[in-house]
């Protein structure tokens, strides 16, 4: 058992080196220095105090988002639609944040936009699961085109109801200051939301691996059939798994306005959706991982940014970074499988010599 | 009316070489999802390849080949090494989509006014495209879409007519007997994904060059994901792919004669951009009985 942890750890570990390591070689191509660059980016990020907390605001969606796969995922199922619960989330924060304006504000403000954040994105959510109950239709399919939906959704209520008054951008008004998420620590952007986001994950964990909707979870993961001798109704998990999906991504979506935005940008955060699923990949679905993988993640973004401006090196980099990364964690699975094959056999023969 | 079905032949070009090349690797047992990344890989590579060469055939060729490229990394993964089909795919797409951005900046830097190319021009065939009704419609067309006419009957053939096809189908249900009948299983899958990634490449290829003459990297926007999406509304047979590609490419013409008719006052544009995702959510949930093959997504393991 613990031969098996460290070669997790190690094997994920080398991954991110090998991952980076494939991005310097696209730097080379370019004649472009990966050392100065990789040095630059990590001595970017610890510069002040603002870049460092920084790390930690990015970090806030992509913990939820990777959640909003890992949960569904640990049911067997595919959630590619986090992106649109996402962008259901912020427009439902927007609506309530710009409709409760002034009058409400402070902790019972926020505590009503996010309420009703994730309740409509649950409910998005949730249709996943319910098509996939009642008409088997195929999951990954139909969350996959409701993302799009979303974004046109989204797209239509901010050239109408939701422009900001100007009439000029495809942009809400600025929220009530009284509805910012409060800062945690002064001076930088980080706000509440990214505690919000830790909690939300050991609840997660607590719940999967605590409770006996978790184990039903994982029970319908593992073995379907063995679910359905035991009595557990798998069409009930799938709707729940997927409310939960859309709940947790819709979080992200009240984080990013009300923390970050204080205003809904049209088609912002475009790759929070799939960065999430590369992170729940990354951590192997497993809720802690998933924060250390997102602070990971973040701190990639905010200095391939910095690192972007300063060197000339596109920041897209950080994309093909996170790409490369997730292939050689993909990778290690691989070599992990073989390594942990390769021990049983020396044990057995270890004691067939006894 | 004649516009808009010659219109609707031209959108659904793309979508017919991309569901189709799902249908044959998802027969061998192989889900293609890398399309997304395979087609927008395509779209850019053709871009590039046309505008250095000032060559659409260059171009095209430089999409087949990158097309290749991600499949043989995605075949590698997924057929060789065994690993999950759908977590692969997600991180070759995440992969791809910043190359192409981090590719494009440091090619053309960041251009005032979007870089173009011609792009592909209509080549009527001489008396047929004169037939009243049926020649502007069918004749009067680009090349890829006159390549896309042949698809489908090659891919029917091949998968129902031939040897190959039984192995492929067998890959797909019953690997087991294939590996019996001495033929390798693996090596079936891994050319199945090479043919997807080489027509996904085409059909990214003209999104950027046969249509827009120009590329952005939200170009392909889910499309790629649209043609997995028909081969499995199409039954994983490519009559079913054709039917499934021409409702959709009537679907996005109608969608561009509104917008373009002043239509959006009746019915929001964006409604217009999202129907053919609803369609497809409402033809996934509509379609019951599916004819799955029995060891799609399953990687092949050798008892022993």
């Amino acid at each position: 058992m613990k031969a098996r942890y460290l070669d997790l750890f190690l094997s994920v570990a080398a991954a991110i080196l090998l991952g980076l390591g494939a991005s310097a070689v696209v730097m080379l191509f370019l004649g472009k220095d990966p050392i100065a660059a990789y040095g630059l980016l990590a001595s970017s990020v610890i510069r002040d105090k603002y870049t460092f907390a920084d790390i930690f605001v990015k970090a806030a969606p992509l913990i939820l988002t990777a959640l909003a796969f890992a949960v569904p995922y640990k049911a067997s199922l595919f959630n590619i639609g986090a992106q649109g619960q996402f962008y259901i989330g912020a427009l439902v924060a927007s609506a309530a944040s710009l409709a409760l304006g002034n009058k409400v504000s402070g902790a019972v403000g926020l505590v009503v936009v996010f309420l009703a954040a994730v309740a409509a994105g649950g409910l998005w959510g949730s249709f996943v699961g319910f098509a996939k109950a009642k008409f088997k239709a195929n999951e990954f399919l139909v969350s996959m085109m409701s993302t799009y939906v979303a974004l046109a959704f989204m797209n239509y209520l901010l050239r109408t109801a939701l422009m900001e008054t100007k009439h000029e951008y495809p942009q809400t008004d600025s929220f009530a200051q009284g509805l910012w998420l409060p800062l945690v620590v002064g001076g930088t952007r980080l706000h509440l939301g990214f505690v919000l986001a830790v909690l939300i994950a050991l609840a997660v964990w607590l719940v999967i691996y605590r409770t006996g909707f978790g184990y039903r979870v994982r029970v319908v993961g593992l073995n379907p059939d063995a679910a359905r001798l035991a009595g557990i109704d798998s069409r009930a998990t799938y709707v729940a798994t997927f409310f939960i999906a859309g709940a947790l991504a819709a979080a992200a979506g009240f984080t990013e306005t009300n923390g970050v935005q204080h205003m809904l940008v049209q088609g912002f955060n475009p790759g929070l959706g799939a960065e999430g699923i590369g992170i729940a990949i990354l951590a192997n679905a497993n809720p802690i991982g998933i924060v250390f993988a997102s602070i990971l993640f973040g701190a990639l973004k905010v200095g391939g940014v910095i690192m972007g401006q300063m060197s000339g090196i596109p920041a897209s980099i950080v994309e093909i970074m996170e790409g490369t990364v997730m292939i050689f964690v993909i990778l290690s699975y691989f070599a992990r499988a073989k390594l942990e094959g390769s021990r049983e056999k020396r044990e057995l023969r270890r004691r067939m010599a006894q | 009316m004649i516009q808009l079905l010659a219109n609707a032949l031209l959108m659904s070009t793309p979508l017919l070489f991309g569901s189709v090349a799902e249908v044959m690797a998802e027969r061998s047992g192989m889900m293609v999802t890398a399309i997304e990344g395979i087609f927008l890989i395509g779209a850019f590579a053709g871009f590039v390849g046309a505008f250095a060469a000032k060559s659409l055939a260059i171009g095209l060729l430089a999409a087949v080949g990158s097309g290749l490229a991600v499949a043989a990394l995605y075949g590698w993964i997924t057929v060789y090494l065994k690993q999950h089909q759908v977590v692969t795919g997600t991180a070759i797409n995440i992969l791809v989509s910043g190359l192409c951005a981090f590719l494009l900046r440091v090619f053309f830097g960041v251009p005032i006014i979007p870089l173009t190319v011609e792009p592909l021009k209509r080549l009527p065939i001489p008396f047929l495209s004169g037939i009243p009704g049926l020649g502007p419609v069918l004749f009067d067309q680009n090349v890829i879409t006159y390549a896309a006419y042949a698809v489908v009957p090659i891919a029917w053939f091949v998968l129902y007519r031939t040897s190959l096809g039984l192995s492929i189908r067998s890959a797909g249900e019953n690997p087991e007997a294939v590996d019996v009948a001495g033929q390798d299983v693996n090596a079936i899958r891994f050319n199945l994904v090479l043919v997807a990634g080489a027509m996904g490449g085409v059909a990214g290829a003209f999104y950027s060059i046969g249509y827009l003459g120009m590329f952005t990297t939200n170009i392909i926007g889910g499309r790629g994901w649209i043609a997995f999406a028909i081969c499995f509304l199409g039954n994983w047979n490519p009559l079913g792919a054709l039917a499934g590609t021409l409702v959709f490419g009537v679907a996005e013409a109608v969608a561009i004669s509104m917008q373009s008719s002043g239509g959006g006052q009746l019915v929001p544009n964006e409604l217009l951009i999202a129907m053919p995702y609803i369609l497809t959510i409402v033809l996934t949930i509509a379609r019951r009985s599916f004819n799955v093959p029995g060891k799609l997504g399953v990687p092949y393991m050798k008892e022993g």
